[in-house]
Parts: C-alpha cells; structure tokens; sequence
C-alpha cells in the first residue's frame, strides 16, 4: 500500500468528528465521553483522524508541506485506534487507522521521521529490542527455570516474553509466573532466552517497515527451525504483531494466542485451579493491541467495487475491522474466576477503551503526552472506587506506573497474570 | 495576494490565546477548510473550501471578545465553529483575511438546573455529554437531525434546530432561554433574564431580548460573531439514568423501558401518511418521530437496516438481501413508514397511548411494521433516535450526502411535494452516478416545531466525493430540484441554500433581492450595521446592501435555476 491509496478515504471523510468521541451510544458521562487522547493534547483538527486525513491529501496534492508542527500532529497519536472504531460505526469503506499507519511510513520513507525514534530503532537493529538494553541480558529473567532453549532445541509452543517484560525489571515476574503456569499445565514450550527478538510491531507504528520486516522475517524463520506451531506471549503487543502483522506480511500459518486466553481456556477446562483468596476491588483496562486491534487476521486481497450505482463495496468481500471481535472476555472471565476479586468496571471498555498512552512511539517522542494519557485512565479507573487497576499488556502496566508516579494515583497496578500468580500460590518475585 | 495575517495580528492573537492555541500552518488550516459538500460548490469539484488565514482556540468568553477585537482594528473576519460541520462553516470568500475560531477549549458544562430543567453550557458540549448529564436527574435535550455530535451551542443559538424529539421538546430556537454573545464588533452581549441578573430562566428578559435579531429558523451559522453560553430547555425523561447499550458495533441496541414504546410505522399511501400525523398531533401522543430509516431509500432500506444490525454483515450483504424475497416483503411494507417512539410518565400512561395509537393506526389504515417491531430492530430503533450517535449513516453508501427539498409545512403540504421529489430523483439516478435507491430516501421530522403540525422531508442523495461525475450528477440534481420545486409552485429547498455557498456575493445578494419578503434582509442591514460595523461575518447572516432591494423589487421574481446552471458551470471552468 502507499498513501495514496488512501485518497479515496481522505476524499469521503465528511469531517463528522466522530473520531475524536467514544461511539456516542457508549457514553455514560461527559467526563469520559472522549476518545483521542492525541486531540485532547494537540487540540487543532490535525490531530484528529480525520484531520490527518486530510493533511494526507493536502499534501499528496501540494497544497502544503511537511513542517515541525505537521510532523507532531501525525506522530503525537498513541494508534490506539479508538478513531477507527468510532469512525466505523457509520462507515464501512474507511481505514483511517491503516492510513495513519501509511502515513507514518512515507514520512520515515521521505526523511520525515521523528530523531527521538532514531536510538530506538537503533537498538532494534544492534540489541533486538526496543527498550535499548543490551541484548546479551534479554534471557536474564528466565534464569534458572529450566525451560527448554529452542535456539538449541525444539518444540510446539513457544513462550515470547517480549521487550517489555525480558528487560523491565518491575515486570520481568509476570514472565517467569507466565511460564510456571504453562509448566504447570504440562505444556511442551521453549523460549529462545538471550535470543528472542522483538516483534518489532512498535517500529512498524513508527513507520520503520523495513525494520520490521528484518524482525518478522527473522522471528518466523527461528519460530520455523524450531517446530514451533504456536506462539503464547503475555504482551498484547507482541500478541498483535504476531497475529495481525505477521500474518498479513508473510502468511506466518504460527497461531498466536496470549497468556490470557491461554489461562482462561486451562480455568474453563478445569486445568488451572485458582484457590487462594484474592481480596481486592479491580478495574481492567482493555490494551488496544489485545482489545480492539485484537480482532483475529482474515487474509484479503481484494478491490473496491461499486453497486446500486455508486455505493462502495469490495470484491471480494473486505474484512471489517471495527473492534466488533476483540479479545474482552477472557480476561474478565480470568478474573471472575479469581476468588476474593470484585471486578467494576470504567464507563470506556472494550472497544471504547481510553489508551494508556504507550502505544505508537508516544512512550518514546512525546514522553509527557504519554503520561497525560496515562494519568486520563487512571483518573477514570479511580472514579470507579476500584483498589486496583488490571491490565494485560506490560507496556500498559509500565505507563501506568509511571502515571501513578508522577500523577499521584494512590491506586495498585497489576497484570492480570500477577493476580492469577496469587490465586493459584505460585506468584513469582 | 499575501493570505498571511498581518504578523502584528498574529501575535497580538497569539498574546491572547497563548502560542498553542493559534496557527496558521497551512496544513492546518486546510484541516479546516476541508469541508463536506465543498466539492458541490468550488471549482473543480475541489474538497476544500477557502482557507482561514489563521485557526485560534479562544478559551473564555473574554479570550474570544479580546480576539474579536483585534480583528476589528486590523478588518479580520471571524467565523467560529464549535463541532464544524458543513462548507458554510468554513470562510466563504477566497483571499479574505479570515481568523476561524475553533471553540472546543471551551467545553465546560457549566451548570444544570434540575429543579428549573435547563442547563447552561459552552460551544463544545455535545448532545451526547449533555444528554448523559442530564438523564441522571430524569431530563432530556432536543437533539438536532444532524445528531448528538453536534453543538448544543450551535444548534440552540446560530443554526437550524428540530429534531426527531422536537415534536415533543421543540425547536432549539424555542428552547434557547439566555446567551452569551460576543458581538462581531467585540462586545459580550448577554440576553434576557441574565442581563438582569436574573439567572438564565428566560430570554426574553427582564432585560435585552435579541433572540430575534440573531436567531430566527436557521440562525446566523457563524456569521454574526460568536456566541459563548448558552442555557437549553431541558423536557422530561422517563426512562433509565444511564443508556446501557449493549451489542457489537456498529448497531448497538437499547433495551425498551417498561415507559417506553418503539414502533416503525407503516402507511399505505401518503395521504393515510398525512392523516397519520394529524392524528399524532392531536391526539398530543409520542416522544420521538422521525422518518429515520428511510434515509438509505426505499428500495434499499429494509436490506441495509437488517444487515447493520448483524456486526457480521457489511454493504456486500445488501446487495444480496435485496434479492431475498423476505426482505422484499419487508421493503413494500416499510415504503411509507416512519419511525415513533412513545414515553409513558408511568405504565399506565403508555397503555393508553398505546390504545389510542392503535386506534389512530386503525381510522388511518396505517399499521405497524411487523419485521422492524421486533425486538432487535426495536432496540436498535431505540437507541439510534434516543441517542442520535448514528446519524452520520447519512453517508453510509459512499461519503457524499446532499438533501435536497425539505421544504417546511404542514403534512398536506409536505405530501403534495414528494411526488414531484420522487419523480426527479428517479430520473436524476438514471445516470448511474448517484447511488440508486428509489425515489424516495425522503427523511426528515415528524414535527419540526413543539407540539406537532409542521414537517419536512429531506431527499437523500448519496454521491462519490471521489468521483467528479458522481459529483456532477449531484450538482445537477440539486439545480433539478430548485427547477421542480419552482414549476410546482414550491419554494426552493436546501439544495438551494447549499449551492448559494459557492456564489459569488453580488449574485446572492441579487437572489435575496428577489425575494418577496426582501425587506427581511434590508432590516437585518441595520442589524449588522449595528452589530458588526466592520463586516466581519460573512452571508451567513443575510443582509442587503442599501438600494440593493429596491433596484429588484421591481423585477421581483423566483429563482432562476438555468442562471444558477451557466455560473456555476463557468465557476467550474
């Protein structure tokens, strides 16, 4: 795809502004009736989906050029895709977040990318990681565990731990919990220890392709020479890139599951017996990556086809993508299951989620704009009266910690694997 | 031509609003001159209309007079925009130094007055936060057609204002009771009772009541300065403090409320249509009428109602429904219907609405629509007018949407029109560059005034913003329209207005100056004189220049659309 095949989306954006809302029929308050946090910062339309479409088709059309401003408007966006799904409640034939994603791309492609992702993308090339840390400490959090090391060995499952949790020393626990599960149920999984590699599904949002590529290409190759058919990580990102971008890139054939729908089918099987008493009053936030943009990959190559004159279909039919399909449930029925956790939830879930705030290279340019969002959540999580906010997704835990912080948030933040960890007495430190 | 705002404007603006909140980054300012339906009026079917020369995001009431006059010491105009929706939002005129004011820093429910039912707010409060706030204490706002995404601000104080509940709640220019306006000159006007200290509880005082200087039907649209406040009769609500919606998207449902009743409602003909609403209004039943549905047209509605409704189904799955003989059923049966939804003060109360609805349905010959009444329609009914989040399905086809006609009366007027309607939508979609759905996509309120006894109905005709001919043929259509309403003895309807905002201003003023009631426009020359001494907005608030009206009146005559054919052709070239 290039940015011009977005044209016709800029060209039919009728500038409702439902981009910048949670889909009204979802609105409970106006304090939380709004869904862009990169609007609620950036203010000007340009900073809506909307907007950016626009500026895309201003200046494929040379109406305008590529300044400092235009630059933020485009990368100051978590692409947390709440636009997309807002947008899709009353059409069928836009992609507003594919073409933020395209637009991304012809930026890094023209010059146009942002310096501060310049180390980071860096580390991905040298460290394979996106955390710049040094590769050699990447298999550090699963020492002594004795789980199989698939650059030597083989085996059907294969544990990734992700960037996130391999280097975060806070988080790195929720790995090794992950896998004592896993090593409970009796699965045959592996992990490649110091020579796991990124996703690399965040350069892909910078914009760097190629370098997500090289990951992609890398990763599937190694998932291949070790007989893995199925990945299990406990990031939602890693969980999206490897189940919608791979698979879109390279037709990958791996299945892809995260740890929490893992635990959710061991708990329904009656596999995985959750025993202790966990006494607190939870919130969840969906992660994008898990929630919305987790809607299972359908292959398509397809073109626009008009009918009854001028309405706008596809032939063949195109996957809808709207946030209809993510994954919500499990991980409330994870922790429905968790004796002793009382679940409330916030007024925006599921497919009208707020954004933590670390998605899209957010975390890494806009480091303030990225707390602010994730300071919106946990505001919303604590007007619920909930002790603790829950997540699935490390990158969400991490910003919410740094939100908690600096913005004074007096509540908990935990992985849903970590209260799991509890429930069954083996949490990991 | 510089259309550069003079750098000591720009930063005397920029002393008032702080850095962050004005640009002139042209990227930018085409994010505000990209209007929907400018394709219809700019050459070349261009998307974009005039650019502002500067955006600013005022934050106060005395931010916006500060900028306001500003711009009178350096003859910038000023058009604000709230949500900003529609080309007349953007400047009108190419190279006119224009500052446009974005309002949404401005976005405080500032206060809601349950025991005395209305509510003060700014310009970004939308429909949908109000209405959220308000349900809590058992309240309800009009919602305008154009949806809950819209200003609460915008539709109460400068733009057009019914709605599918306006039957029962009224015209947002019934439901204004006090603004706050900053004066193209930059003086804070503030009407009515709050100009006597009073509270907000009545615009037309003690105290200046300007309500008719800058509100009448379809409001001053940005171009008689900005308005800042405003408190909005709320009307009761019956139903939950919170709408749990639940399903997928896109078609959420509402459950129905034991106070509650959610009906399609079919017709025979449209003179059982017309007899059906009377009976409505005297029968003093319901809450919220609309034809809805109809909106996608009649030979197409059923199919794509029944497939949004299923997450599973895209536009693809329309083109097969059409051909199943079930849903061919339901579209005969639903080719005149409405939608109508009744609220009960109490059980009781809705049963017997309920039996005096269907004796009207009775003595009409009128009916309920069976496939639409059921539960999953009746709850997706529900939700989509009690909320009015979907209303941007106007551009469910393709992402063009012009509405023609529209032309305000009562049921018997409105009836007589939409055969002709029909007839030249058919013809006009025999092109093939308009999305083909029958001749009736006609939708519009049941009443657009309290009460009942005057409605609209509003052709949709759904074009390819992508494609020029597509865009053609929507143009054509329009000036077809004026052309037919004039040969029936019918005024002009929205088309009209829509494609006057590519003229140039000698030529609408030569319109205006035709009009039999021209000396409208000539009392409102004083008002702007008054108000807006250095004409800083635009036609947007119409006016005559003096000598303009008498020079016409002796030519007084209607529209002549084949004129408005030859220079919007030349304006194309």
């Amino acid at each position: 795809m290039a940015l011009e095949d977005y044209r016709a989306d800029a060209m039919r954006c009728t500038r409702c502004a439902y981009c910048k809302w949670i889909p009204f029929d979802l609105i409970k308050s106006a304090r939380f009736s709004k869904g862009c946090p990169s609007m609620e910062t950036g203010k000007f339309h340009s900073y809506s989906a909307g907007g950016r479409l626009v500026t895309a088709l201003s200046l494929m059309d040379g109406r305008s050029t590529v300044t400092e401003k235009v630059k933020e408007s485009v990368f100051l966006c978590n692409l947390c895709g709440l636009c997309d799904v807002s947008c899709k409640i009353c059409r069928y034939d836009m992609e507003p977040l594919d073409a933020m994603r395209e637009m991304r791309a012809t930026f890094v492609s023209e010059g146009h990318g942002l310096p501060q992702f310049a180390p980071v993308i860096e580390s991905l090339r040298t460290e394979f990681n996106m955390v710049e840390q040094s590769a050699e400490k990447r298999g550090d959090w699963a020492r002594e565990l004795g789980i199989k090391d698939l650059a030597k060995d083989h085996a059907e499952f294969v544990f990734h731990a992700g960037c996130r949790y391999s280097f975060d020393g806070d988080l790195s626990h929720i790995a090794r919990t992950s896998v004592k599960i896993l090593q409970q149920a009796g699965v045959d999984f592996g992990i490649f220890g110091r020579n796991e590699k990124c996703c690399a599904g965040r350069a892909y949002d910078m914009g760097y392709r190629d370098d997500f590529k090289t990951a992609a290409d890398s990763n599937l190759s190694a998932w291949k020479k070790a007989g893995v058919k199925t990945v299990i990580t406990p990031c939602s990102e890693c969980f999206h890139a490897f189940s919608r971008k791979y698979t879109a890139k390279a037709g990958s054939g791996i299945k892809v599951i995260h740890m929490v729908q893992f635990v959710d089918e061991l708990i329904k099987q009656g596999k995985l017996k959750l025993t202790k008493n966990v006494d607190l009053k939870v919130t969840y936030h969906d992660p994008c990556h898990l929630g919305r943009q987790g809607e299972p990959y359908v292959p398509w190559n397809g073109k626009e086809k008009k009918i009854f004159g001028q309405a706008v279909c596809y032939d063949p039919p195109r996957p809808k993508y709207n946030g209809a399909w993510g994954v919500y449930d499990p991980p409330r029925d994870v922790l429905k299951a968790i004796p002793g956790v009382e679940l409330i939830e916030m007024e925006r879930i599921r497919e009208a989620a707020w954004c933590c705030g670390a998605g899209g290279g957010a975390r890494e340019a806009y480091p303030e704009f990225s707390r602010s969002t994730a300071s919106e959540r946990l505001e919303e999580a604590q007007s619920t009266g909930a002790d603790a906010i829950v997540t699935a997704c490390p990158w969400c835990e991490r910003n919410f910690l740094d939100g908690s912080s600096t913005g004074g948030s007096k509540l908990k933040v935990f992985d849903i694997i970590e209260l799991v960890g509890k429930a069954i007495g083996g949490e990991e430190q | 031509m510089s259309t550069q705002i003079p750098s000591d404007a720009y930063r005397a603006i920029e002393d008032i609003v702080g850095l962050d909140n004005i640009s002139n980054d042209p990227a930018f300012l085409d994010s505000y001159a990209f209007e929907v339906m400018a394709e219809t009026v700019r050459p070349n079917f261009d998307h974009f209309m005039p650019r502002p020369w500067a955006i600013v995001l005022p934050g106060s009431t005395e931010e916006v007079a500060a900028v306001t006059r500003v711009c009178n010491k350096y003859k910038i105009k000023v058009k604000p925009i709230s949500t900003g929706w529609y080309h007349w939002a953007a400047p009108l005129t190419e190279n006119e130094p224009t500052v446009q004011f974005d309002l949404r820093r401005m976005d405080k429910i500032l206060e809601i007055d349950e025991k005395n039912m209305f509510a003060i707010v700014e310009p970004y409060v939308i429909c949908a936060q109000l209405q959220a706030e308000v349900m809590k204490r058992g309240l309800n706002l009009n919602i305008i057609g154009a949806g809950c995404s819209t200003s609460i601000v915008a539709s109460t104080c400068a733009y057009f204002g019914a709605g599918p509940s306006s039957y029962y709640m009224g015209h947002n220019s019934e439901n204004l009771l006090g603004q706050e306006w900053v004066t193209p000159a930059g003086e804070v006007i503030r009407t009515g009772s709050l100009s006597s200290g009073c509270g907000w509880f009545c615009s037309e005082g003690p105290g200046p009541s300007p309500r008719g200087v800058t509100r009448g039907a379809l409001g001053s649209r940005g171009g008689l300065g900005t308005y800042t406040k405003c408190a909005i009769k709320l009307s009761p609500w019956q139903g939950p403090p919170v709408m749990e919606a639940k399903g997928r998207p896109p078609g959420y449902r509402l459950p129905v409320h034991e106070n509650f009743r959610v009906y399609s409602i079919g017709a025979p003909d449209w003179n059982a249509w017309a007899n059906c609403y009377y009976e409505i209004y005297d029968n003093n039943i319901g809450y919220i009428f609309h034809r809805q549905f109809n909106l996608a047209g009649a030979d197409l509605a059923p199919a794509l109602w029944l497939n949004y409704i299923d997450p599973t189904k895209t536009i693809n799955d329309v083109e097969t429904s059409v051909k199943d003989l079930e849903i061919q059923k339901v579209t005969e049966e639903a080719r005149i219907s409405f939608q109508f939804i009744m609220q009960g003060n109490s059980v009781e109360d809705i049963q017997l609405q309920d039996k005096i609805l269907d004796a009207i349905l009775k003595e009409t010959g009128c009916y309920k629509v069976k496939r639409f009444c059921e539960p999953d329609m009746a709850e997706f009914t529900n939700m989509y007018l009690q909320r009015l989040g979907h209303k941007h399905c106007n551009y469910i086809w393709v992402g063009g949407y012009m509405g023609s006609w529209m032309q305000p009366g009562t049921p018997d007027f409105t009836k007589n029109y939409v055969p002709v309607a029909i007839d030249g939508f058919n013809r006009d979609q025999k092109s093939h560059q308009l999305v083909e759905c029958g001749g009736d996509a006609m939708m519009g309120c049941g009443s657009t005034i309290g009460g009942g006894g005057y409605c609209g109905l509003e052709q949709f005709v759904s074009y390819d913003p992508l494609e020029k001919d597509s865009v053609a043929a929507c143009v054509k259509h329009m000036e077809d329209a004026t052309a037919d309403a004039l040969a029936n003895g019918v005024p002009p309807g929205k088309e009209y207005l829509y494609l006057q905002v590519g003229w140039q201003q000698d030529r609408v003023f030569d319109a205006w100056a035709k009009i039999p009631q021209q000396f409208v426009f000539n009392f409102q020359r004083k008002i702007k004189q008054a108000f807006d001494p250095n004409e800083l907005g635009d036609r947007n608030y119409p006016w005559l220049p003096e000598g303009w009206g008498q020079k016409a009146q002796a030519t007084a005559a209607a529209p002549d659309s084949k004129s408005c054919n030859s220079e919007l052709e030349a304006a194309s070239k």
